[in-house]
């Protein structure tokens, strides 16, 4: 996940071209973050283009809504962008990275945690909530098997968000940023052991929570 | 093999992390009870893909510039808030002691200035790298690694609660 090949050829995933030192080069993660240090600001621009899908997704699913979320992303960005000077590649870049998010994600849940709104949503509009549309392009749903779709998506959302918070945190990570026991643990501080309890005892609740829905 | 062993692997062979070893596959093979609980976990793994998260939004990078521009407008908000916390405001003043100290001390004795040069322009910039530089760096950083200081936190909660 840290080693990203950095073609100022290549296309979409990060698109934003380097500066000519860099372009058709390997560099890992950590190594571009020392290019920012030094003032290069495609580097920063890179980083940006590789990581602000997964960390919109990442904070969309820690925090409540679309909005929040993309600040919460922005406001990481803003904290790489604050330390480049005294950032040391000790740690892989992402476990940095997600540490940083982390953090904020945390403390927004806790500062929004009396805010609960409760969730409206109708078939046809995108649900401000979850994000999600729940027309089907075919069109092969009815209005009922739609219903059905939006219930479990509402579900899955809940039963989520009533984790605790480090499980929650380590199924996010887990299921949908893709990261392995040994980064979440080191995000989290946990050894891996525990995290891999956690992850367990985090997808055992699921399971039997969302049984009805299986 | 046994149970245990497989078992702690599950959401990551569920999840599509990593592939089951020969011995792991041999395993589920012949002992039900482990098939079972990986059939269980792949379904609440397909479930959770159904959650969807949204794109950035197309104003992400515009709103992103803006807040950087923003963050590059004010490089120096760092400095009064220095004064207001007793470490760093002590650490600094006795910093700029010792500078002045130095400064007349070179003058007077073996290292002279020229005559067009004037204490403003030496103390004006901030060299990177220096003291001073490296107080503003810690300063900026405060933020980030007091937040650290949370996850920390993290760990004192338990997960006991929604687990009985
Ligand atoms: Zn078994």
């Amino acid at each position: 996940m840290d080693r990203g090949v950095l073609m100022a050829s290549v296309g979409s995933q990060p698109s934003s071209g380097l500066s000519p030192a860099m372009a058709g080069m390997e560099f890992s993660d950590a190594e571009v973050m020392l290019r920012v240090r030094t003032g290069d600001q495609s580097a920063f621009d890179y980083l940006v283009q590789k990581y602000r899908r997964p960390l919109v997704g990442f904070m969309y699913r820690m925090a409540r809504n679309t909005a929040a979320a993309e600040d919460l992303a922005q406001e990481v960005f803003l904290r790489v962008y604050r330390s480049r000077e005294t950032y040391e590649p000790s740690a892989k870049f992402t476990t940095w990275l997600y540490r940083i998010a982390t953090n904020l994600a945390v403390n927004h849940a806790r500062d929004t945690r009396h805010e609960r709104p409760e969730v409206t949503v109708s078939i046809d509009e995108p649900d401000e909530d979850t994000g999600a549309t729940f027309e089907v392009p075919d069109g092969t749903l009815t209005a009922e098997q739609a219903m059905v779709r939006r219930e479990r998506l509402l579900a899955i959302r809940r039963k989520v968000e009533a984790l605790p918070e480090r499980q929650r945190l380590a199924v996010i990570m887990h299921k949908y940023q893709q990261m392995d026991y040994k980064q979440i643990a080191e995000v989290l501080k946990l050894s891996e052991s525990a995290t891999k309890s956690l992850l367990f005892r985090a997808y055992e609740t699921l399971r039997e929570q969302l049984k009805e829905f299986v | 093999m046994k149970c245990d062993e497989i078992r702690e692997k599950m959401p990551d062979v569920a999840a599509g992390l990593i592939a089951a070893t020969g011995d792991e596959s041999k395993h589920l093979a012949t002992c039900d009870a482990c098939a079972g609980k990986l059939a269980e976990f792949r379904q609440t793994m397909a479930l959770l893909d159904e959650w969807q998260a949204p794109e950035p939004s197309p104003y992400f990078d515009v709103r992103l510039q803006a807040r950087l521009r923003e963050e590059m407008a004010k490089p120096q908000a760092g400095w009064l808030q220095w004064f207001r916390r007793p470490v760093l405001a002590t650490a600094l003043t006795l910093l700029m002691g010792i500078g002045v100290g130095l400064f007349f001390t070179r003058g007077r004795g073996i290292y002279n200035p020229g005559p067009d040069q004037s204490i403003a322009e030496n103390f004006g910039s901030v060299e990177p790298g220096s003291a001073v530089s490296d107080l503003q760096a810690l300063e900026k950083n405060h933020e980030l690694y007091a937040d650290f200081e949370l996850l920390d936190d993290l760990q004192v909660q338990d997960d006991v609660v929604a687990n009985p």
